[in-house]
């Protein structure tokens, strides 16, 4: 199967166009969620 | 193209996580329960009776709108796609964790122990909802394929996986940091280094090419496929010795997550021990943390431990990477491109480990928990900080405490526990490191340790928005080593074929077995 042809972007392990983007959105969503946390408990 | 599937699976999903939560929360699903509590607590019924009723909300919403909705090429259409892979993800390791782990450990507990080991089946081979969850992903992409539908979702397991190493930060404290930090540099320091020299010496002596010798070094010595990808343009390594690599890793850090916890178990390992060794001898950061998960399914020690081993390994990556760079620059002479290796570094060196770094710097500032918290718990001895006043030493285990009194002989020891005695609580917190270092001494009877247990606990408490995160981390893991499962094919595994299987092979083994010893040696219960 290639997974080039198949998916425009991203990896066969990464829905990101690079490493550095995913490692950015990893970082949104654990500031997101420590916001979360922060506000709620 | 249009990647939104106009497909009903996400809808079913989540109706089948509303159906869940209903059976479970009108009490449907009790005797069900009782069974798979085995006598005890049946420890996710709040999981049980949330989780599943806002996913399923979600998934039943979004569904509907996928399947029914128009779609068009777009970036919302490409990064919305992935909503049903993710939620399939997450349905497995609901189920898994919930049930089919419970279920497990109630047909091993059923068949008894094994032999001499005092331990049942599923303990000793480990399996827990993390292994299961990872096998279960094997054995849907090699047996069923993973459906069209989710195919997008699948790749987001890595994003999961980042964001509880992130996360993870906020559990440490500057305490433990300096008290783990040292010992993981040397380990590691000693470890990476010397894997790196193996993998570069055995490989120049077996006559493979520069560029599969520094490419399966970094992955070997370092952190998995990160540190490969990292390290490939520096060697100037071919997409075909990349994807060999990491067949060999992946190989070999999947039999190593599965035979680590049950060798740690059979030794008896501290969940200090296993941690390191797990975060020293495994070679991807996804195995260390299953393997840690495994060992210590139901709490968060040991993965505390192998993260900060497997985060140390990390930060030694662009060392690494200079080093390879002059090797190969070296060994290739004029025909080496030149390549920038404080360019390769920059674009390469993986950022999310500065999001850990950031939380930690976080939680040290107090705003998640007093600042003053380990293991994510904090001392409180008054009833302002948490202390009950239930929890005070009844008479008689003050008087047993009496009893062994005279076996103490150190002054410390004789101080801090005529404190507890004469207050009946623990009045500090050097008394409480005092008393715990008598317990784990073995000075004194069960029946008094475990009143000096009791009266440790009493003064720690978890702070909430510790164990929120503890909730949080334990998902984030459970949803990306599913989806890890998911991408581990026999294709892959085979790629591992050849020299660079039979040089991580030996190399492999060798750090596995060189680290369990310096860990068994070194590493004691509370570092």
């Amino acid at each position: 199967m290639n997974e080039e042809a198949k998916f425009d972007r991203g990896s066969a392990l990464s829905i990101f166009g690079s490493d550095r983007r995913e490692d950015f959105m990893a970082m949104v969503f654990a500031l997101a969620i420590a916001f979360g946390v922060y506000i709620s408990y | 193209m249009v990647y939104t599937k106009k497909s009903p699976a996400l809808f079913i999903i989540g109706v089948i996580m509303l159906a869940i939560w209903w059976l479970a929360d009108s009490g449907t699903m009790a005797p069900y329960i009782e069974h798979l509590a085995n006598g005890k607590k049946y420890k996710y019924l709040t999981e049980l009776t949330t989780l599943p009723l806002y996913f399923g909300a979600v998934a039943a919403v979004i569904g509907l709108w996928q399947w029914f909705g128009s779609h068009k090429e777009s970036h919302w259409d490409y990064y919305s796609s992935s909503v049903a892979g993710g939620m399939f993800i997450l349905l497995i390791a609901m189920l898994v964790r919930w049930f089919v782990a419970p279920e497990v450990a109630v047909i091993s507990t059923g068949m008894g122990k094994v032999g001499e080991t005092g331990s049942y089946i599923h303990k000793l081979l480990g399996l827990n909802y993390v292994v299961i969850g990872i096998l279960t992903g094997i054995i849907i992409v090699n047996v069923f394929k993973i459906p069209a539908w989710a195919e997008n979702g699948v790749r987001l397991s890595r994003l999961g996986l980042k964001t509880g190493v992130i996360l993870l930060g906020t559990l440490y404290s500057a305490a433990e940091l300096k008290n783990l930090g040292g010992l993981s540099i040397v380990m590691i320091g000693f470890f990476v280094l010397g894997s790196v020299g193996m993998v570069l010496w055995i490989g120049a002596r077996r006559n493979i090419p520069n560029s599969m010798g520094g490419v399966l070094s970094a992955g070997m010595g370092v952190c998995g496929v990160s540190a490969t990808v990292a390290a490939a343009p520096v060697v100037q390594a071919k997409s075909v010795e990349i994807a060999y690599t990491i067949g060999t890793i992946l190989i070999w850090g999947v039999g190593c997550m599965f035979v680590f916890p049950i060798i740690g178990n059979l030794l008896g390992m501290s969940h200090v021990q296993f941690g390191a060794w797990a975060g020293t001898g495994i070679l991807n950061s996804a195995q260390v943390a299953g393997a840690a998960l495994a060992y210590q399914p139901d709490g968060i020690e040991t993965l505390k431990v192998a993260e900060i081993f497997n985060i140390t390994r990390v930060l030694v990556l662009p060392i690494i990477v200079l080093w390879l760079a002059v090797w190969y620059v070296k060994r290739e002479g004029e025909t080496a491109h030149k390549v920038n290796v404080g360019t390769v570094i920059f674009e390469k060196f993986p950022v999310f480990v500065l999001g850990f770094i950031l939380m930690f710097a976080l939680s040290t500032t107090g705003i998640f928990a007093p600042a003053n918290h380990y293991k994510g718990k904090y001392f409180g001895n008054t009833p302002e900080s948490g202390f009950k006043e239930e929890k005070l030493l009844k008479a008689d285990q003050i008087a047993v405490l009496q009893g062994e009194a005279s076996k103490v002989e150190r002054a410390d020891r004789k101080d801090a526990l005529q404190r507890l005695m004469e207050n009946g609580k623990v009045m500090s917190i050097a008394d409480d490191d005092t008393l715990r270092g008598l317990v784990n001494a073995k000075v004194v009877s069960k029946d008094a340790n475990k009143i000096l247990k009791g009266a440790h606990k009493a003064v720690r408490h978890t702070a909430k928005k510790i164990a929120a995160f503890r909730d949080w981390i334990t998902w984030l893991f459970a949803f990306g080593l599913v989806g890890l499962g998911m991408q581990i094919t026999v294709g892959s595994m085979r790629q591992a074929g050849g020299q660079p299987a039979v040089i991580g092979g030996i190399v492999g083994l060798i750090k596995a077995v060189a680290s369990l010893i310096v860990v068994m040696m070194l590493v004691s219960e509370t570092v």
